[in-house]
């Protein structure tokens, strides 16, 4: 009995100590400490207070990459290579440790509900038939990019402004296709010294050729020095802005629905 | 047993048949005479840069403006693990020895097959400490029948040239401090002369010469000067010089004539953050005329001095001869990290002159000394602070190439900016010690080229539009052709006079290798490795 009440013991001691309280661990100082580190390093990409904006909301109680404390230490010291996180600098183990701390605290804090509802936002997606170049969960067309898990990607200012100004939202390249910091889905006019007009985004491209895919789905491969005329579209967004066709009230709505996607709210 | 008379007469008839028939390689010791006169046996490229002038420029002609659309693959070989290869191969006698990441692997290949001869790894600890640079190797060097190799856990290794087997394995210094090697080592008459990596751990970077037979050291400088000596006075009273940084990785040049050894320095440590470090920092981003027996520096020269954007000077020096206001001057060139050509007189360091080759943001020119006129509100910043040229500056390890021929020096320039930040720096042996760093501004908005230079002057001749800041070097032949890549995976081959594309191949991989040309059988070929392939092209 005496040996089972010792180990019995052991096991609340080792509780007790191996598995602190996050706020234990997270001091308040840490907390402010990183919030000055996330100001500079991080707001650009993840917004003020990790709301979201190119990088994903980063407030919220999981993230996807960052199980643990000592995930998200890593991801903070290597950034995620591939996948559009860089290592802004190189950080000492103490800054690591306080902006793990201060991002741990957004997501206990109480976030902006979306205002909208996401079954409306739903059906509203079906009505605009956003389908037709968006795929989530395997249905849709691939013209524009999946939004399977938009929701844990992009926080709802960015997809409020992805609506209704898509030209000025375009994701940048992440997974390595072209190199990081390229634009996807950039629209590309090319006209070949046969007179051929071509319109299409860019898949790739290299110095001496540039890969599109049309409206139709159809790939074209371009020797560059084929084409009279290669102009990139910048600032501009094959996708119609939903402006002027859903009210305020059903814009809230349409954000609600694609941040509910990838489980994020 | 005595041989017989008779069989050692047809032996020697035998192995000439052999020879005839196979197109075997006799193998030569490279002797230093051989290595002083690379010129002129251009079938071979018998040291990283071809010649001790490191103009990267074969004489070879038989690949060239007319026939150089019709390069073909002559055959391909495989890195036997996964990593950046920025080796340039050299070749001696039909023998191709070139290095592979990420454990420093030296590996002799047939000119002619692309078959293995020999293969040496040496045995890296898994707790490597490399800070600052993937763990890649650019390449080794040959003496007399010794092949050279650097490490990537600091030492320095000595290989039988036949058989890959180790003659003397030499420690440098200790990596648990940061120390390592990627640079290809320097063979000169009896020595052979290495720098090492490390300074974003706040190493105090050397350059040593050993005894090319016993890996003994013969002697050490240091690129920073201890207290009291000349220069000291450049880093403040604190002990900031203990851990300044100052680099020396990558390969060296050499005037014979002159007897002068040329070295080039990196950035001071930590690299953003100059608060323990207030002053120059000699001699970071700076180059060294030694003497190559002593190792004294003669004179030196500073390109950016208190630099707080990590623009090593390291860039491969360029010597060659040319008239400088109507007098025939030696000269030293180098297309520096922080966007400015720089001419310099080899004899004595006198700096004659410098242009910007890239978009610059931090400077409003070099002075008549040769110091830049530093823009006010540059510094890295907690917040950030965008200057141009970036974080990896506008050139860096790769080679540029001079060609005696055209009178130009060819640069692979990167335009592209980067946001520098500001951070704290503790000293810790063997980890990062920085303070800072940046984010780049990269994608559509940085872009490259490859930039022809007038060589005495830095002014632009032509210039060929890269899509991204590439890691090309650059290789200028005889031919009239100058070979370079990209980060796409193109290889490409340009005209030397006018910069037109005459040939091109999607290679799969970025192009980080440095390429050379080479030639066995009366056949020229161009050696190339882009991805974790070395092509390998003939027409």
């Amino acid at each position: 009995m005496l040996g089972f009440l010792i180990r019995l013991l052991g096991i609340v001691l080792l509780v007790a100590i191996g598995f602190p309280r996050a706020s234990a661990a997270q001091s308040t100082a840490d907390v402010q400490a990183g919030k000055v580190l996330f100001g500079h390093l991080c707001v650009t990409c993840h917004g003020f207070e990790g709301t979201g904006g190119a990088g994903p909301p980063l407030n919220r109680a999981k993230l996807t990459n960052a199980p643990d404390d000592a995930a998200l230490r890593t991801i903070i010291a290597d950034g995620i290579p591939n996948r559009g996180m860089p290592r802004v600098r190189r950080t000492l183990e103490a800054e690591q440790r306080q902006l793990a701390a201060y991002v741990r605290s957004l997501g206990r804090t109480a976030k902006s509900a979306t205002r909208g509802s996401a079954q409306k936002g739903s059906e509203l997606y079906a009505k605009l038939n956003c389908a037709s170049c968006h795929i989530v969960k395997g249905q849709g067309g691939t013209l524009g990019p999946e939004l399977t898990d938009i929701g844990v990607q992009r926080g709802p200012q960015y997809l409020r402004q992805a609506l209704v100004e898509p030209a000025a939202t375009f994701p940048n390249s992440t997974l390595g296709v072209q190199g990081p910091g390229y634009t996807e889905f950039l629209p590309v006019r090319v006209v070949m010294k046969d007179g051929a007009e071509v319109r299409g985004i860019r898949l790739n491209e290299d110095l001496f050729t540039i890969q599109l895919r049309d409206q139709s789905g159809r790939f074209h491969s371009i020797r560059k020095s084929n084409a009279e005329l290669i102009r990139k579209e910048t600032g501009v967004s094959l996708m119609p802005s939903v402006a002027g066709r859903a009210s305020d009230a059903e814009l809230d709505d349409l954000v609600a629905y694609l941040s509910s996607l990838g489980g994020a709210q | 047993m005595i041989p017989n008379v008779g069989a050692t007469f047809r032996w020697p008839v035998t192995a000439i048949a052999l020879v005839v028939l196979c197109g075997s390689s006799v193998f030569a010791q490279v002797s230093y005479q051989r290595l002083l006169n690379a010129e002129k046996e251009p079938q071979n490229w018998l040291t990283y840069a071809g010649s001790y002038k490191s103009h990267r420029y074969s004489p070879l002609t038989q690949i060239n403006r007319q026939n150089a659309g019709q390069l073909k693959l002559a055959w391909a070989y495989q890195m036997q693990r996964p990593g950046v290869v920025e080796t340039s191969p050299i070749v001696v006698d039909g023998v191709m020895y070139l290095t592979e990441p990420p454990n420093s692997t030296v590996t002799a290949l047939d000119t002619r097959s692309g078959r293995t001869l020999w293969t040496y790894t040496p045995n890296i600890p898994p707790d490597v400490i490399v800070i600052g640079s993937p763990p890649v190797n650019r390449g080794v060097a040959i003496l007399d029948d010794f092949v050279y190799v650097g490490t990537v856990h600091g030492h320095l290794i000595a290989l039988d040239a036949r058989s890959g087997v180790v003659r003397w394995d030499t420690t440098v210094e200790d990596n648990k401090h940061g120390f390592y090697l990627t640079l290809s080592p320097l063979a000169l008459d009896g020595k052979i002369i290495v720098g090492v990596s490390g300074a974003e751990t706040g190493i105090r970077g050397f350059v040593d010469a050993y005894d090319a037979k016993t890996g003994k050291l013969v002697w050490r400088t240091y690129t920073i000067p201890a207290p009291g000596e000349q220069g000291s006075e450049t880093w403040g009273k604190g002990d900031g010089w203990k851990t300044g940084g100052g680099s020396t990785w990558l390969t060296g040049s050499f005037d014979p004539e002159l007897n002068l050894l040329y070295w080039a320095t990196g950035n001071p440590a930590p690299d953003w953050n100059a608060d323990n470090r207030p002053g120059d920092n000699l001699y970071t981003d700076s180059v060294l005329a030694l003497d190559p027996a002593t190792g004294k520096v003669k004179w030196h020269f500073q390109f950016t001095p208190e630099d707080v954007h990590d623009w090593d000077a390291n860039e491969t020096l360029v010597l060659f001869d040319a008239p400088v206001n109507g007098r025939e001057r030696k000269l030293i060139a180098q297309a520096n990290r922080n966007g400015f050509y720089y001419v310099l007189d080899r004899a004595t360091g006198e700096y004659l002159a410098s242009a910007p080759y890239v978009k610059q943001t931090w400077a409003d020119g070099i002075d008549a000394k040769g110091r830049p006129m530093r823009k006010k509100g540059i510094a890295p910043s907690l917040e950030g602070t965008m200057v141009a040229p970036n974080i990896q500056g506008a050139s860096n390890w790769f080679s540029p190439s001079y060609s005696p021929q055209t009178k130009l020096f060819y640069q692979a320039a990167r335009e592209m900016a980067t946001i520098y930040y500001k951070g704290d720096a503790v000293y810790k042996p063997g980890t990062a010690f920085t303070g800072g760093g940046g984010r780049a501004v990269n994608g559509d908005v940085a872009s490259g080229a490859v930039r022809a230079l007038d060589a005495t002057t830095g002014k632009m001749k032509w210039e060929f539009p890269l899509l991204s800041p590439g890691w090309t070097s650059l290789l200028s032949t005889g031919g009239g052709l100058l070979f370079g890549g990209t980060e796409e995976g193109n290889f490409f081959v340009l005209d030397a006079e006018s910069g037109k594309p005459l040939w091109d191949i999607q290679l799969g991989g970025a192009v980080r290798g440095i390429p050379m040309s080479y030639s066995v059988d009366g056949k020229q070929y161009i050696a190339i490795a882009a991805g974790v392939t070395l092509y390998v092209f003939s027409t």
